[in-house]
């Protein structure tokens, strides 16, 4: 089965610390004022004494049908065989046709290189053993990562037994991050 | 989302289509005009490689990676209307630029016979409106493939090219009436007139067709056409591309159409409905442009 790399993130567990933007940022030598990944919040939600807040994570969702390898004019972006989306700096012209297209925000225009910039599931990280940067620091383990395509990994565990959700749904692009909802109170063993 | 294509890009967006208008104007002004119309496709050619010319010089400077910019001619991607239409203006400039030559007078046409360019001239003329169409239209699919509320609209490509050739003549009629020498004749003018009034009648009914086909959209998109509407940009839409942009440069031509304008008036009012064809065109783009990147998807 082909490799198809993604995130699952459990909301009910992000506590909005932003400890994975940091180590995103620390990293990767994200320029400041542009960010790789970010953390929403909801607002409150609800009338007291019945509130709530809930917070989500979120960066490139490495999609399925993605936007911005299509529109690439140099193709310097590209999707793996392993699902990762990344940019090819060599290629690269800065023309920021991606940053438009991409629905999720994911994109930015780096001000040191000039050239798009995004997510890339750490993939110097994955060369080694290790986990993206952001799944290694989650204190809360919100964010999990791996293959979605592996029944033996986390991720697919995570979806197999809760229900999940993908944002834009509708848009088509196919995004590999998978949010839950519930509460989730053990995170299963895999790879 | 905040804004990544700015001022510059409207600028490249306007340029594009204007000089492919002006182009299509010269081209069948010559093919079909015969020498009464000489003059009027004379003046289309001689405009036509300026405004694309700083359109891309612009384009290339808006670029994060300038100096990377000959990545775009090592390749062709067939899914980016970015790839194919670098190749596209590419080759219409170019060519823009031969077809300038051509009209030169011949003492300045040092390269060349006579006879062999009248020849080229005319082959060129049946060409060009093929890449001229191509230049206009493909700036609309540019934006309908970034999958962007507004940008998304079917329609987009058939406004950019009905609002290039719209300005496209305008400016001839504009450039060709500026300076004291070489005046297009009355006629010229009137043919010119009836085709622009006919142009901008038939943009305002795709951007009322693409306005309703819009809000009967999503929700996301019902409230990116809100923005123009209603929100942000109505002031925009409303005065600037509707009053002045399309109605009041409409309304004048038509009294000129129907010789309801004074003679002393006619030089003043000739100029500014062009000008005000011309100042709308820019604004659609703007307003397109700014729009699809200030609502998104919910």
């Amino acid at each position: 089965m082909t490799i198809r790399m993604g995130f699952v993130i459990i909301t009910s567990r992000c506590i909005d610390c932003d400890a994975c933007m940091v180590a995103c940022r620390s990293e990767n030598d994200v320029p400041l004022g542009h960010t790789r990944n970010w953390v929403k919040t909801s607002g409150v939600q609800g009338q007291f004494p019945k509130v709530s807040e809930m917070f989500q994570p979120g960066n490139c969702m490495h999609c399925d049908n993605p936007p911005c390898v299509a529109v690439c004019p140099t193709g310097a972006s590209q999707k793996r065989p392993d699902g990762i989306i990344i940019v090819e700096d060599k290629k690269c012209i800065g023309c920021k046709y991606c940053l438009t297209a991409c629905p999720y925000d994911a994109r930015f225009s780096n001000s040191e290189t000039g050239k798009a910039d995004k997510c890339t599931l750490c993939l110097h990280r994955l060369e080694q053993g290790l986990k993206p940067a952001c799944v290694q620091t989650c204190l809360g383990k919100s964010r999990q990562a791996g293959d979605l395509n592996d029944p033996g990994s986390v991720v697919s565990k995570l979806i197999a037994h809760y229900p999940t959700r993908i944002l834009l749904k509708d848009v088509g692009t196919g995004p590999n991050i998978y949010y839950i909802d519930e509460a989730v109170p053990d995170i299963p063993e895999g790879k | 989302m905040e804004l990544t294509w700015g001022l510059m890009i409207v600028i490249y967006l306007f340029t594009a289509g204007l000089s492919a208008g002006a182009m299509i104007t010269s081209n069948l002004a010559f093919l079909y005009g015969g020498r009464e119309f000489e003059l009027v496709s004379r003046w289309g050619a001689y405009l036509s490689p300026f405004p694309i010319s700083l359109g891309l010089g612009v384009l290339v400077l808006d670029l994060g990676s300038p100096l990377n910019f000959y990545q775009l001619f090592l390749t062709l991607e067939l899914s980016s209307p970015m790839s194919y239409g670098s190749w596209i203006i590419l080759f219409f400039t170019m060519l823009s630029f031969v077809y300038l030559y051509f009209w030169l007078p011949e003492t300045y046409q040092r390269i060349g016979q006579t006879q062999q360019l009248g020849l080229w001239k005319k082959r060129l003329a049946k060409l060009m409106p093929v890449l001229s169409i191509a230049v206009a239209s493909y700036t609309g699919l540019l934006l309908n493939a970034a999958v962007r509320p507004i940008w998304n609209a079917p329609l987009l490509p058939i406004l950019f090219l009905i609002s290039a050739l719209s300005t496209g003549v305008a400016a001839v009629i504009m450039i060709s009436n500026l300076g004291p020498w070489k005046r297009a004749r009355h006629k010229e003018l009137h043919v010119l007139t009836k085709a622009d009034a006919g142009l901008i009648i038939l943009e305002c009914l795709i951007i009322l067709i693409m306005i309703v086909m819009g809000r009967l959209s999503s929700a996301s998109e019902t409230m990116a056409f809100s923005s123009l509407l209603f929100g942000n940009y109505a002031w925009v839409f409303w005065l600037l591309i509707v009053g002045l942009g399309l109605i009041i440069p409409l309304f004048l031509e038509l009294m000129e159409l129907k010789d309801k304008i004074p003679v002393k008036w006619v030089w003043p009012v000739t100029i500014s409905s062009s000008f005000l064809v011309l100042f709308g065109g820019f604004f659609v783009r703007y307003v397109i442009t700014y729009a699809g990147q200030t609502s998104s998807w919910f």
